[in-house]
């Protein structure tokens, strides 16, 4: 876009508007048209929410409650909820997508921070590492996700990652094919595509804390890690507060991973997600209504870890 | 490189300048840059040197670090078969259409709630902001109906580009920076502009979005990386090999065509967006840091 | 640009935005009749870039078609490698974006008819529109019908056996004329096959994106079970032949240690992996071979099959499956027609389209498979076909003797099948991925899953 600057002074479109004669009659009018125009600026965004968020949501729970079958809807009650919480892939899909959830967090949430914390204390290369580190989210996701698929989970030692850990005698391990290392698997790669921008915005946020406050705490005499404690993570206790909600709500909608990485299901069940459930019973089942309860059940069980952690952080305050 | 060596962090940089301590930065730098390079640019390497490889080759114990005999046929197959030029046109396509469309009425609307305040302003923000709450994959299944058969209209939005550009348009995380950074913008700028009879839509060209290149740069790279990132929306509403995006038909091709063909496919589609990420990493870099935090 | 100007560029772009948002949207319809008389119609399955020859083929039979037939035009469109992968088959039904024309399984008809998306064409098709019509295997016609009413025209049919390697068999000190006729003989000759080392494995097996499922009922099938009661109520794959499936496969992946290690393997994963040469024997119709060396860059000169294997014995059934074209609802009479003119040329004609294999021949692409066991033996069409197949064969036709001479019988896939596919596939990864898998377990969780759904479908 280009934009140049106009000074606003220079001269207005129209003769500057004389005194008006009714001030009241004239004001009524003003507020009507700033109204009409206020709202004229939002339409299009409002249009946008209304038909592509605020009127699905509706509609997703409706549909939650209706079966359509040969073209033809029926109301079913709660009978999709019944059908779906009588059906062993849901809990394992949950406890599936959970065991990520929790996974990523350990990993995936505390190794940028960490990271961002050694980074900004280089004072060399840091643009550098920081290309480095960025540099997988820009691969389309598909990508990085088949370059693990192929060449770094391959059970045999022809494998990337069985390759190092043969070379250094350890045990090497079946990744996507064994159940255990599924969930694992799928963090590590995650991690590795994701991680870049958090790096960033805990730079962003490192870089924003006064050093009087280190200064003070190295003269109480606070090593390295007491200093971590004390300053660094309440100095950006917001925002690590933050990126938690969002990794855990970005997490839980895990798809893409078991889809590529463990061609769906993975082995014996153990890839598959709630979001990759819905997938199935959406686009695999013919069951768009069942998928839409699942999508329900998932709304619910969001707003309430939302409610829980609204609560918990507000409390400490 | 030092560029704010004035800023105090963690560790004093008197520490670091002295014996033991300078001994241990420089290790501990050598170390983390040999073990970045190799986690994060050493897959990057397999992966295009990979693609490079025979069938054969890449199902050899140990795997082989050069390839013994390129094969940049598997290139060639890639960019044929799959019809890459295609899909990364559509891919641009859609991103740049996702920019056009999110920065015109988002930043419309956010100036509307910001400065113009309208009559039941506050509830549309509301409304707009509670959809934070909602994740992506709870709304698929009903967006997707939605999409196939418009309410009202009942137009079908499938395999055209309006699928991808609309949805994304109901942004609120985009309308929140927005309104908040034009929140920051002072009255008396407005009231200025008023007193000289301009009309809204001039204030907002000439004074408002003037000061607003940062956050706008930052909406920009949101709604480019949106759709970059994005999966399963375009793989539902894009049901045509012409339209895929790059993701999509990588992995719809991934099914039937040999293994090398499509990491090579992959290693192609990449090319792009390393390269315009390299060009303009500055602005990004600085546009994620600044705009996420203070934004 | 003066400042009135770039706010009427602003005001331009806000109004373009929104009146385009509402207005500009692509719809899908075509009508179908033109003012010059011509009748349009779309069709799906074009092969893809990768596919070279058979890309050629199509477009030189779509030039052709439309010569002889000048009032008709024909628009292709290529929907991928597989025609019908099923999360997107079942988009473009739900989303209505199937082409006029659209190719199905066999199995999709009830998906197709729940869609509400199908068009019953039994009062167009007969010998006029389709000139072979009354050679057509009644029982293919059955497949497609509901309630008496046809809804699609099969073009392909087949049925699964036993493909293998010749090379590896003859490395392996196996005679690569003699295929392995039972389960236990697939074993043997497995373990001698791996033994070659190399990565290759003796058999493999697919257990993901709902290929396991599929091969498990094809396993199921050669010992003598069926997934479904016959009244399509409950589950019927928990018991000794369900188990004798999974223990067959779990001795020779862990037993033996002849599959291989790579799984999780879905359609094209295994082609991969064959036409490198790291397989040695898999089931499959005999069009795997097809895809082999079209798509995975193999020959398929290596290439044989027998029949499907039993477990002590012949084999009791083998999988059968077919394609179809359906037509879309609320086609003009004159597109069905042209439809099925269309389908009755390119895919239903002795000596054109698919069958035309005098083309063929000095194609990459080989003549003599035993398929698509369309035309019902004994007639017209079945006898010409035969013959310009044999005189243009050019892979060895005693490559497929065995499977040949030797047939069993058909059974054809169950209802719900992609559905209960999914849900099998965590069996046949149970005990591919699990040296300790409980086969009991396995199945006892995918006969309650499948029941589920059975239900749930009420």
């Amino acid at each position: 876009m280009a934009i140049t600057t106009v000074p606003g002074t220079t001269r207005p479109d129209r003769p500057a508007s004389p005194i008006p004669a009714r001030p009241r009659r004239r004001s009524l009018r003003r507020a009507l048209v700033d109204n009409l125009t206020g709202h004229a600026f939002l339409i299009g965004a409002v249009l946008c929410f209304a038909v592509f968020s605020w009127y699905p949501m509706i509609r997703g729970i409706v549909m939650s409650f209706q079966r359509t079958r040969r073209g033809e809807t029926t109301w079913v009650g709660w009978d999709n909820y019944a059908r779906i919480l009588d059906d062993p892939s849901f809990w394992t899909a949950w406890k599936n997508t959970i065991y990520f959830t929790v996974l990523a967090l350990v990993l995936g949430y505390a190794v940028p921070f960490l990271v961002a914390i050694l980074l900004n204390e280089f004072r060399h290369f840091r643009g550098y590492l920081r290309i480095l580190v960025y540099l997988p989210v820009m691969l389309p996701p598909a990508s990085a996700l088949f370059l693990f698929k192929y060449y770094a989970y391959d059970p045999s030692e022809a494998g990337l990652f069985n390759a190092i850990l043969a070379a250094l005698h350890l045990p090497t391990s079946e990744w996507m094919q064994s159940p255990e290392m599924t969930m694992p698997a799928m963090v590590i790669a995650s991690t590795w595509m994701n991680m870049g921008s958090a790096v960033l915005i805990y730079l962003a946020a490192l870089q924003n804390i006064p050093g009087e406050l280190y200064e003070a705490a190295e003269l109480d005499g606070a090593g390295i890690w007491r200093r971590i404690l004390t300053v660094t993570i309440p100095q950006t206790r917001l925002i690590l507060l933050l990126m938690a909600m969002m990794q855990i709500v970005a997490t839980m909608q895990l798809f893409i991973e078991p889809l590529i990485l463990a061609n769906g299901a993975g082995a014996e069940d153990s890839a598959t997600s709630v979001a990759y459930l819905i997938y199935q019973h959406g686009f695999f089942q013919n069951d768009l209504n069942g998928a839409a309860a699942l999508g329900v059940i998932m709304l619910v069980v969001l707003a309430g870890f939302s409610a829980v952690y609204a609560r918990l952080t507000s409390r400490q305050d | 490189m030092a560029r704010d060596s004035g800023t105090r962090t963690l560790i004093s940089h008197a520490q670091l300048r002295r014996g033991r301590g300078k001994v241990v930065y420089w290790t501990l730098l050598t170390v983390v840059v040999v073990v970045f390079t190799l986690v994060f640019l050493g897959p990057l390497y397999w992966m295009v040197t990979g693609a490079l490889k025979s069938g054969q080759e890449i199902a050899q114990t140990p795997p082989t670090l050069f390839p013994k005999d390129p094969q940049p046929q598997n290139y060639v197959d890639a960019w044929n078969n799959l019809d890459l030029a295609k899909l990364l046109f559509n891919t641009f396509y859609y991103a740049a259409g996702a920019l056009f469309f999110q920065l015109v009425l988002d930043t419309a609307a956010a100036y509307s709630l910001s400065k113009l305040r309208p009559v039941l302003g506050n509830v549309i923000l509301s409304l707009m902001l509670a959809t934070l709450m909602i994740p992506a994959m709870v709304l698929i299944v009903p967006q997707y109906v939605t999409v196939i058969d418009l309410p009202i209209l009942h137009i079908n939005l499938l395999d055209s580009p309006f699928a991808i550009w609309l949805p994304l348009v109901a942004n609120a995380f985009n309308i929140f920076l927005l309104k908040r950074f034009f929140d920051s913008i002072p009255e008396e700028l407005m009231a200025a502009a008023v007193m000289d009879g301009a009309t809204p839509l001039r204030t907002l060209w000439s004074i408002i979005l003037p000061m607003s290149r940062p956050i706008l740069g930052v909406v920009s790279i949101f709604a480019v990386t949106a759709v970059w990132k994005d999966f399963l929306w375009p793989k539902l509403v894009m049901p045509s090999p012409e339209t895929r995006t790059i993701s999509v038909g990588i992995y719809a091709f991934s099914g039937g065509t040999p293994m090398n063909v499509v990491v090579a496919a992959s290693v192609i589609a990449a090319i792009p967006t390393v390269i315009i990420f390299l060009i303009f990493q500055r602005n990004i870099m600085s546009g994620l840091t600044t705009g996420s935090i203070k934004g | 640009m003066s400042v009135p100007q770039y706010r009427k560029a602003a005001a331009l772009a806000l109004v373009a935005g929104l009146g385009l948002s509402l207005t500009a949207c692509s719809t899908k319809s075509d009508d179908g009749g033109s003012a010059d008389g011509k009748v349009t119609i779309t069709i799906d399955c074009q092969p893809v870039g990768a596919q070279k020859e058979l890309l050629q083929n199509w477009n030189d039979d779509v030039a052709e078609f439309q010569r002889q037939n000048p009032d008709i035009i024909i628009k292709s469109v290529s929907v991928g490698e597989q025609c019908n992968n099923p999360p997107d088959f079942t988009a473009r039904l739900a989303g209505g974006t199937m082409t006029d024309v659209f190719y199905g399984y066999m199995t999709d008809l009830q998906q197709v008819l729940d869609s509400g998306q199908a068009m019953d064409i039994t009062e167009y098709v007969n010998t006029e529109t389709i000139p072979t019509w009354d050679s057509v295997d009644p029982a293919l016609k059955e497949v497609f019908s509901d309630g008496g009413k046809l809804y699609a025209i099969p073009v392909k049919n087949y049925s699964m056996g036993l493909v293998y390697n010749k090379v590896l068999f003859q490395r392996a000190g196996l005679d690569p004329n003699n295929p392995p006729k039972t389960w236990p003989e697939v074993r043997e000759a497995a373990k001698k096959i791996a033994a070659l080392g190399d990565g290759i494995a003796g058999y493999a097996e697919y257990s993901a994106g709902n290929t396991g499922g599929w091969h498990f009922t094809a396993l199921l099938y050669s010992q003598g079970g069926q997934i479904l009661t016959p009244d399509g109520t409950k589950a019927d794959f928990n018991n000794p032949l369900g188990r004798q499936v999974l223990q067959n496969l779990k001795d020779m992946r862990y037993g033996d240690n002849s599959m291989g290690s790579r799984q999780l393997l879905q359609w094209g994963d295994l082609l991969t992996n064959a036409a490198a040469g790291k397989v040695g024997m898999f089931i499959g119709a005999p069009d795997t071979t097809q895809a082999i060396v079209s798509q995975f860059q193999g020959r398929f000169q290596d290439w044989a099959m027998g029949p499907m294997p039993g477990q002590d014995g012949p084999a009791k059934a083998t999988l059968g499956g077919g394609e179809g074209y359906f037509f879309k609802k609320g086609l003009t009479p004159e597109q069905v027609r042209a439809g099925l003119k269309w389908i009755a040329f390119q895919k239903l004609t002795p000596g054109k389209g698919q069958f035309d294999y005098v083309r063929a021949k000095p194609q990459n692409y080989p003549v003599g498979l035993p398929q698509p066991l369309l035309f019902a033996n004994g007639t017209e069409a079945q006898k010409q076909e035969l013959e310009l197949r044999k005189a243009n064969a050019n892979v060895d036709t005693a490559n497929f003797a065995a499977f040949e001479a030797n047939p069993v019988p058909i059974k054809g896939e169950p209802r719900n099948a992609q559905a209960i596919y999914a849900i099998l596939d965590a069996a046949m990864s149970g005990v591919l991925t699990n040296p300790n898998a409980d086969i009991d377990a396995l199945l006892k969780t995918a006969e309650d899953k499948v029941n589920q759904l059975l239900a749930a479908e009420r």
